[in-house]
C-alpha cells in the first residue's frame, strides 16, 4: 500500500503550511521567545523541505529560482508585512514591552498631525521644483546630444557621471561647494561682490541649493531616456517635413515630441517617485534647516523611527507614503494611457 | 536530469561539510578562560588610546586571556549604529561607550546594566566612585538623574575650553591697537585669557574680524579672518551644548528632570533670564565665519576652521585639541594655546562658568554572562586606576579621578590640562530621560531658526517651552 505522501506529495506539502502556522502560533504563545523562535524555524523548514522534496526531479527550474524567491521573501516581503502589522500596534523598537493592539490609532494620529502636513508641503515643493528642473535640463541635454558633433561620446560620458555617484558623495561634494569660507561658489561670487556668499542661510537659498544638487545628479537620467526616444525618430519624417517647409516648432511638436512623449512620462514617473523619497542630499546639505524649512517627509520618517523610536507611528507614516506614491503612479499611468489613445 | 544530479552532488557536498564542521566544533576543547570584551566605541583619539594602552599593558588578574575588541564607529553615525545594534537584539556588545544623554532611553529599553550590586560588593569600585568628580558621577552614571542608581563609569570626561592663537593675541602691535580702541589689555597668557568674559569675547570678535588684504599681526591676510567661533550647528546637540551653558550662566534654566513631576517647562525654559542668555549667544554670531549663518557650524566645522587658521578664538571640546597641535593636521599647530572657556562676569567680579558637560561613560550590558561581566568590571577597575589614568592623560586623554587631575604634574602632560581641572567642577548636563531625542531635535530646530535669523530668542524659547510642556505632560514627566 502506498503512503499518502507518495500519492499526493503536493497536497501534503500544502497541508503542511497551515500545520506549520498553527504550531508556530502555539509555540509563540506558550513557549519563551528563545525556544519558540527555533520551533517556528524548524516547522517552517520542514514545510519548505516537503516542497523541495516534491519538486525534486519534477520541477528543476522552479527549484533553482526558489532560493532567490525565499531570499526575497525573508529580506523584503516579510519585513514589509511585519512592519505593516506593527503599524496597528503600540510598539517601540527600543523597549522590551510587547506590542499592544492599537487599531487605526497611529493612522489617525499621523493624518491629523500638523507636523506631517508641513513636511509633506516641503516635500511637494521640492518635488515640483527639482523634477521640473530635471525634465527641462534633461530634455535640453538630450536635444543637444541627439546631434553629432566632435567629442560627443566623451562629453556624454562626462554628463552621465553624476548619476553614477553615490548620494552621500554628492551631498558631501555640494556641502563643500556651497560652503562660504572654502567653497567654490562663494569664492566665485566673491570675485565680483567682495563678500562671501552664503547660499544656505535662507529658506529659499536652502531649497535652491538642494534642488540644484538633486537636478545636477538626476538630469542625466532624464536625458538618457529622452535620448533613446530622439534617436528612434525615423529620418524620413524630417526629410518629408523639410520638403513641405514645415516650421521648426511644428516639426518638433508633430514629429519629435510624439516619439519621446511616453519616455518623458516614464522619466517623470521615476523622478517623481525618487524625489518624493528625497533624503540623502537634504540630510547632508542642510539637515532639514534652516529650522525645519527643508525637512522632507523622508527625513521626518527617519527621525520618528530611528531617533524617537516611535516604531508604530513611523510604520503608519511610511505606509501612508507608500500609498500616496502608488496613487500618484497610477494617476500618471492613467493619464499616459489616455494620451496614447487620443 | 543532469541538473538534478548536479544538485544532488552539491547538496551532498554541503551536508558533508556541515557534518564535518559540526564534528570539529564539538570535538574542540572548550577554553573557558578566553574572554572577549567587545565594545562599541566612537572612533576618536580617546578610544584609540584606550585600545593601545590595553594591548600594551593589560593583564587580567584572574589569569583569563582577556582581549578588548572595540568596534570603532565614526561619531556622526554612532548613535544610530549603537541603537541599531542594541534594539536588534543581536547582543553583539558586552560594553559600550555611551553619551550620557542616552542613559534613559537604553536603560528603559533594558540594555544597560544597573551596577549598584557590583559596586556594593566591591570595595575597590566603591573607592573609585568616591574619588571621581561628583559632577561626572551625576552626569555619566545616575538614572534617574542624580539618584543613587548607577549605570556607568567615565571613559573620557570632556569639557568645553577656549582655543586661541598666540601669534594673534600675543602680538605687540595688535595689543597696542586693542588697548587704543578699548582701553583694555589684550590677553596673551592662559592666566590672562582665563579672565575673559563674554564682553571681552565680543571685543575679540569685533577687533579680529579682518578682510582679505588687511593686516593681521603685521602681515597682509590672503583670506578673510574671523575673531571668534563656537558651536551653532543644527545636527545632534551641536548648538544646545553652548546655548544651555549660556542660559545657565545668565541665571536661566532648562527643564530640570530632577524636579519632575512638579517642575514645569513653560515659564522655566522661556524665562527672561533664559531669553537673555540666548540673546547673548545670538549676539556673538555676527563675528563668526559666515558658515554660521547656514546653521551648519557644528563642532567639526569649527575645528576645521580653526585648524585652517581662519579664527582667532574658539570654544570647543578638549577632544579636538590633540589634532590642533599636530603639524600634520593643523596649520596653526605651533601657535595655539588653551584657557578656560569664557563665562559671564558677575557683580562681585567672579566669572560664572557653568558649562555643559562633555565626554562619555562606559556601560555594561544586561545580557553579559558572569565571566564576561566580572572581566568587564576588572577592566573598568584597571582603566580607572591612577596608573592607567596617568598613562591615558600623558597620551592626550583626560581623567575624572580627583587624585590624578588635581596633581600638579597633570598640567604638564598637555597644554590644555590646566583648563580641564579648573573647569570640571562647573559642569552640568541636559536631560537623560528616554524622550531626550525628541526634546533635542525640536530644540535644535528652533535654535536653528534663531541662528539663521528667522526668529528671535524669545519666540524660539517660547516654542521650545510649549513643545516640552506638551510632550512631558503626555509622557508623565510633568503633572
Amino acid at each position: 500500500m502506498k503512503k499518502v505522501w507518495e500519492v499526493y506529495p503536493l497536497r501534503v506539502a500544502f497541508a503542511s503550511i497551515p500545520a506549520a502556522l498553527i504550531v508556530s502560533a502555539l509555540a509563540i504563545t506558550l513557549l519563551p521567545p528563545s525556544v519558540s523562535f527555533w520551533v517556528s524555524g524548524a516547522v517552517s523548514a520542514f514545510s519548505a523541505f516537503l516542497f523541495v522534496a516534491y519538486a525534486w526531479g519534477r520541477h528543476a527550474g522552479g527549484l533553482l529560482v526558489a532560493p532567490a524567491i525565499a531570499l526575497l521573501f525573508c529580506m523584503n516581503i516579510f519585513p514589509l508585512l511585519w512592519s505593516f502589522g506593527l503599524s496597528f500596534f503600540h510598539y517601540r523598537a527600543n523597549r522590551l514591552a510587547p506590542p499592544r493592539f492599537a487599531g487605526l490609532h497611529y493612522y489617525e494620529k499621523v493624518l491629523t498631525d500638523p507636523v506631517v502636513w508641513d513636511r509633506l508641503q516641503v516635500t511637494a515643493q521640492l518635488v515640483v521644483l527639482t523634477v521640473s528642473l530635471q525634465m527641462i535640463v534633461g530634455f535640453l541635454l538630450a536635444m543637444l546630444f541627439a546631434k553629432q558633433f566632435p567629442l560627443r561620446r566623451v562629453l556624454l560620458i562626462l554628463v552621465l557621471t553624476p548619476m553614477m555617484l553615490s548620494f552621500v558623495a554628492v551631498g558631501a561634494f555640494f556641502r563643500y561647494y556651497y560652503e562660504p569660507t572654502f567653497g567654490l561658489l562663494s569664492q566665485a561670487v566673491r570675485v565680483f561682490t567682495g563678500e562671501p556668499y552664503v547660499l544656505l542661510q535662507s529658506t529659499a537659498g536652502a531649497i535652491a541649493g538642494i534642488v540644484f544638487a538633486d537636478a545636477w545628479m538626476w538630469s542625466p537620467f532624464v536625458m538618457l531616456l529622452v535620448l533613446a526616444g530622439l534617436v528612434s525618430v525615423p529620418k524620413y519624417l524630417y526629410e518629408a517635413a523639410s520638403i513641405d517647409r514645415i516650421s521648426h516648432w511644428r516639426r518638433f511638436w508633430n514629429i519629435t515630441f510624439p516619439y519621446v512623449r511616453s519616455l518623458l512620462m516614464l522619466a517623470l514617473l521615476f523622478r517623481t517617485i525618487e524625489a518624493f523619497k528625497l533624503f540623502d542630499v537634504v540630510f547632508l546639505l542642510t539637515e532639514g534647516g534652516p529650522g525645519t524649512s527643508t525637512e522632507t517627509i523622508a527625513v521626518y520618517v527617519y527621525r520618528v523611527s530611528f531617533q524617537y523610536f516611535k516604531t508604530s507611528e513611523s510604520a503608519a507614516l511610511a505606509y501612508i507614503l507608500l500609498f500616496t506614491v502608488i496613487v500618484l503612479t497610477n494617476l500618471y499611468l492613467y493619464f499616459a494611457n489616455q494620451r496614447n489613445r487620443t | 536530469m543532469k541538473h538534478v544530479n548536479t544538485l544532488k552532488a552539491v547538496a551532498g557536498g554541503t551536508a558533508a561539510v556541515a557534518v564535518l564542521s559540526a564534528g570539529l566544533m564539538s570535538a574542540a576543547p572548550a577554553y573557558a578562560e578566553d574572554v572577549v570584551l567587545r565594545m562599541a566605541v566612537p572612533d576618536w583619539p580617546p578610544t584609540r588610546i584606550m585600545k593601545d594602552l590595553f594591548d600594551k599593558s593589560y593583564k587580567a588578574k584572574s589569569g583569563n586571556n582577556v582581549t578588548l575588541e572595540p568596534d570603532f564607529i565614526p561619531w556622526p553615525d554612532y548613535y544610530t549604529r549603537l541603537s541599531g545594534s542594541l534594539t536588534s537584539g543581536e547582543k553583539r556588545y558586552s560594553m559600550a561607550v555611551s553619551d550620557s544623554q542616552w542613559l534613559g532611553a537604553f536603560i528603559e529599553g533594558g540594555y544597560y546594566q544597573k551596577l549598584n550590586d557590583a559596586i556594593d560588593a566591591d570595595p575597590e569600585l566603591q573607592k573609585i566612585m568616591e574619588s571621581l568628580n561628583p559632577a561626572l558621577v551625576d552626569a555619566y552614571s545616575t538614572y534617574p538623574h542624580k539618584s543613587k542608581n548607577y549605570y556607568g563609569f567615565p571613559q573620557m570626561p570632556d569639557v568645553l575650553v577656549a582655543y586661541y592663537r598666540t601669534d594673534v593675541f600675543c602680538d605687540a602691535g595688535e595689543a597696542a591697537a586693542f588697548k587704543a580702541k578699548y582701553d583694555a589689555a589684550l590677553p596673551c597668557t592662559p592666566e590672562e585669557m582665563n579672565n575673559a568674559d563674554w564682553d571681552m569675547v565680543q571685543k575679540f570678535g569685533e577687533f579680529f574680524g579682518r578682510k582679505k588684504g588687511e593686516n593681521l599681526s603685521g602681515k597682509a591676510l590672503d583670506d578673510d579672518f574671523y575673531g571668534i567661533a563656537y558651536q551653532a550647528g543644527k545636527g545632534y546637540d551641536f548648538s544646545t551644548m553652548q546655548i544651555a551653558s549660556m542660559i545657565w550662566q545668565h541665571g536661566g534654566d532648562i527643564w530640570d528632570e530632577t524636579k519632575a513631576p512638579t517642575g514645569k517647562a513653560e515659564g522655566v525654559v522661556n524665562s527672561p533670564e533664559a531669553v537673555a542668555g540666548f540673546e547673548r549667544y545670538l549676539s556673538l554670531l555676527q563675528y563668526m565665519p559666515p558658515v554660521v549663518k547656514t546653521g551648519t557650524m557644528d563642532i567639526f566645522k569649527q575645528d576645521e576652521l580653526f585648524r585652517e587658521g581662519k579664527v582667532a578664538y574658539m570654544i570647543n571640546w578638549i577632544g579636538f585639541a590633540e589634532s590642533s597641535i599636530d603639524a600634520k593636521t593643523s596649520k596653526v599647530s605651533d601657535k595655539v594655546d588653551f584657557a578656560m572657556a569664557a563665562g559671564l562676569k558677575e557683580s562681585d567680579g567672579s566669572i560664572n562658568r557653568t558649562y555643559n558637560i562633555g565626554g562619555q561613560p562606559f556601560v555594561l550590558m544586561t545580557w553579559n554572562d558572569e565571566t564576561t561581566n566580572t572581566e568587564a568590571l576588572e577592566f573598568v577597575k584597571w582603566w580607572l586606576s591612577a596608573e592607567t589614568q596617568v598613562a591615558f592623560a600623558k597620551a592626550g586623554g583626560q581623567s575624572g579621578l580627583k587624585s590624578v587631575y588635581e596633581d600638579a604634574s597633570y598640567n604638564d602632560f598637555r597644554p590644555w590640562n590646566h583648563a580641564f581641572g579648573a573647569s570640571i567642577g562647573n559642569q552640568k548636563d541636559i536631560w537623560h530621560i528616554p524622550e531626550f531625542f525628541e526634546l533635542l531635535v525640536q530644540q535644535q530646530a528652533e535654535f536653528d531658526k534663531a541662528i539663521t535669523g528667522q526668529q528671535d530668542a524669545k519666540s524660539a524659547l517660547d516654542a521650545i517651552a510649549k513643545f516640552q510642556e506638551e510632550l512631558l505632560q503626555e509622557t508623565g514627566h510633568i503633572e
